[in-house]
């Protein structure tokens, strides 16, 4: 095999008392798509801030195309490639929904320094990728909920990322605007880029994830095939089980 | 208007301005002088808290560093006004890198006391210093130019006017805004947020301390009390706010309009001045909390609802 684009060696992050992380191992292939599962509370969010330099960890390292990214900041594994989506959405409020696509397209992995004109076609299609080009002009904190959801993920894809993660981009949505969500994943995901998806819609992460990986109690409890792992009694337990208790 | 126009027109008020000092009585070029380094300083703060976010009340002290640092340039050294401009102008970033970096971690009201704490402590730093004359402060070189003094002001409000421009359309100002809008959501995009905030609080710092500067070498004669002057911050802010943040020429039309206002009252009714003075501000923040600039943006569209809507939005 070759290198994983992303490696997590022992990872964990102790808040206080609580270990929300728990000594986490996986890695991700270039262009693999891992979901990520758990019941609320099983750390999911807190292993995606790890990944993105957004907390640092107690313990363990980070691995990113081989090389250790464990102190690096946030911004600098953005521009190696690392986007992601916050669950509870970070938009610049203030800002045209175009232009909060144009930072990612300014920034983001790009190298040279384009235009804001340039940045700002870009940002047109991927806006047109997410369905939101009627949007454009309006700010940012005029959206509702659903076109939100779309715009946090268009700014993430909009850094062109080698490494998309996100977390709970379909919540909150009907069953139209999720299809359309995976449709638009599905494409982003056929230039070859990674992604790491956390989701509670199960439909989601079975039709997207080539590999799941359940988190609970910050501990990994398995991993492997999505059908497999879906229908292990620990995870109906712990997360299934739990859900319809 | 189009580009064309509006360059036509923005070098013809320059010029209209600069012509100024052949037409204008001393008076009003005293006046003249001292508006347009409070436009330079509320520009300057605009880059800072206007763009970035950041509520300075630091930039009282690049002022001051920029007064001293002419000042003892001149005085101390027996140095050409240019070189104390620049040398005070580098004092300048060298606080906004130093205490910049530190300071910037702290966001909102914590940044804002961080650095009104730290112009407390330069007056007391500054009044201990030997070479900074202490408590009694410097006298420096008497120069009768007027003409030359407003020039100088003058050219130096247009170069920070021209900063802002230009940060209002590149990737760095960009970046300055995405910062004031989410700094989380900006670094996980991708910018350098530590880098870009010192940088513009070092742009901010050098207008100040230019500013600082020629107003030395004006008046000739500085203390610490004077120099450090936090109401010179609450001024910025004002003007900038009034007019505009984040907007080109707002804070130089709020720095024109109220230097204006604020002269015609105090001459007038000297004691009562300041108290209407304050009750322009309140209006002008309850009516307009966007500043003159969005005014004149919207107001065309919505008419006399823009004030009410204002009142209603921001439940003032
Ligand atoms: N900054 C923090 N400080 C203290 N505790 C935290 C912090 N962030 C997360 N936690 C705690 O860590 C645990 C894991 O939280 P996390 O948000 O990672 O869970 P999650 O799997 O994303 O849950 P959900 O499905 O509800 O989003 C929770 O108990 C949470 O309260
Ligand atoms: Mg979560």
């Amino acid at each position: 095999m070759s290198t994983p684009l992303l490696e997590i060696r022992g990872l964990s992050k102790r808040f206080g008392g609580l270990v929300a992380v728990d000594d986490v191992n996986f890695c991700i292939a270039p262009g693999e798509t891992l979901g990520l599962i758990g019941p609320n509370g099983a750390g999911k969010t807190t292993l995606i801030n790890l990944i993105s330099g957004s907390v640092t960890p107690t313990t363990g390292e980070i691995l990113f195309e081989g090389r250790s990214i464990t102190s690096a900041s946030a911004f600098r594994r953005a521009r190696q490639g690392i986007g992601r989506t916050f669950q509870i959405m970070k938009p610049f409020p203030g800002l045209s929904v175009l232009d909060n696509v144009a930072v990612g397209a300014l920034f983001g992995t790009s190298t040279t320094a384009k235009a804001l004109r340039v940045a700002r076609e870009e940002a047109r299609e991927w806006l047109e990728l997410m369905d939101l080009s009627r949007h454009a002009d309006q700010r940012a904190d005029e959206l509702g909920g659903p076109d939100r959801k779309r715009l946090e993920l268009a700014k993430a894809i909009a850094m062109k990322p080698k490494l998309l993660l996100l977390d709970e981009v379909m919540a909150g949505l009907n069953h139209v605007e999720i299809d359309d969500v995976i449709e638009a994943i599905r494409k982003v995901r056929s230039t070859g880029i990674s992604v790491l998806v956390i989701e509670h819609v199960i439909k989601a992460v079975q039709s997207l994830a080539d590999r799941l990986l359940v988190l609970h109690h910050g501990k990994q409890i398995i991993e492997g095939a999505p059908d497999a792992v879906l229908a292990d009694p620990r995870v109906i337990e712990a997360y299934l089980g739990r859900r319809r208790a | 208007m189009t580009p064309k126009l509006k360059v036509a027109l923005a070098v013809a008020v320059t010029c209209a301005l600069a012509s100024l000092p052949w037409l204008a009585s001393a008076t009003i070029l005293q006046f003249s002088i001292s508006t347009l380094l409070l436009a330079t300083l509320a520009q300057g703060w605009n880059i800072i808290g206007g763009y970035t976010g950041y509520a300075s009340f630091g930039n009282s002290v690049f002022f001051g560093l920029g007064s001293y640092g002419t000042a003892i340039a001149m005085v101390q050294w027996h140095l050409p006004f240019g070189v104390g401009l620049v040398f005070g102008a580098v004092l300048a970033v060298v606080f906004a890198l130093v205490l910049g970096i530190p300071v910037l971690r702290l966001r909102g009201h914590y940044f804002a006391i961080a650095t009104l704490a730290l112009s407390q402590v330069m007056t007391a730093i500054v009044s201990n210093l030997e070479i900074a004359g202490r408590n009694t402060g410097l006298v420096l070189p008497l120069l009768n130019g007027d003409p030359l003094f407003y020039e100088l002001s003058l050219a130096l409000l247009v170069l920070a006017t021209l900063t802002v421009f230009w940060i209002a359309h590149s990737r760095f100002g960009f970046g300055l805004i995405a910062i004031r809008e989410n700094e989380d959501a900006a670094a996980s995009m991708g910018i350098n947020t530590t880098l870009y905030k010192v940088l513009a609080f070092a742009i901010s710092g050098i207008f100040s301390a230019l500013a600082g500067g020629i107003h030395a070498y004006w008046i000739t004669f500085i203390d610490p009390v004077s120099a450090f002057d936090l109401s010179l911050n609450v001024k910025m802010i004002i003007m900038t706010v009034f007019g505009g943040p984040a907007s080109i020429l707002g804070p130089v039309v709020g720095a024109f309009v109220l230097s204006g206002i604020s002269e015609i009252l105090s001459s007038a009714i000297s004691s009562v001045a300041s108290l209407f003075f304050g009750a322009v501000i309140i209006v002008a923040v309850v009516f307009m909390p966007r500043g003159l600039a969005d005014v004149l943006r919207r107001f065309r569209k919505t008419g006399w609802r823009y004030f009410s809507e204002n009142v209603k939005k921001y439940r003032l």
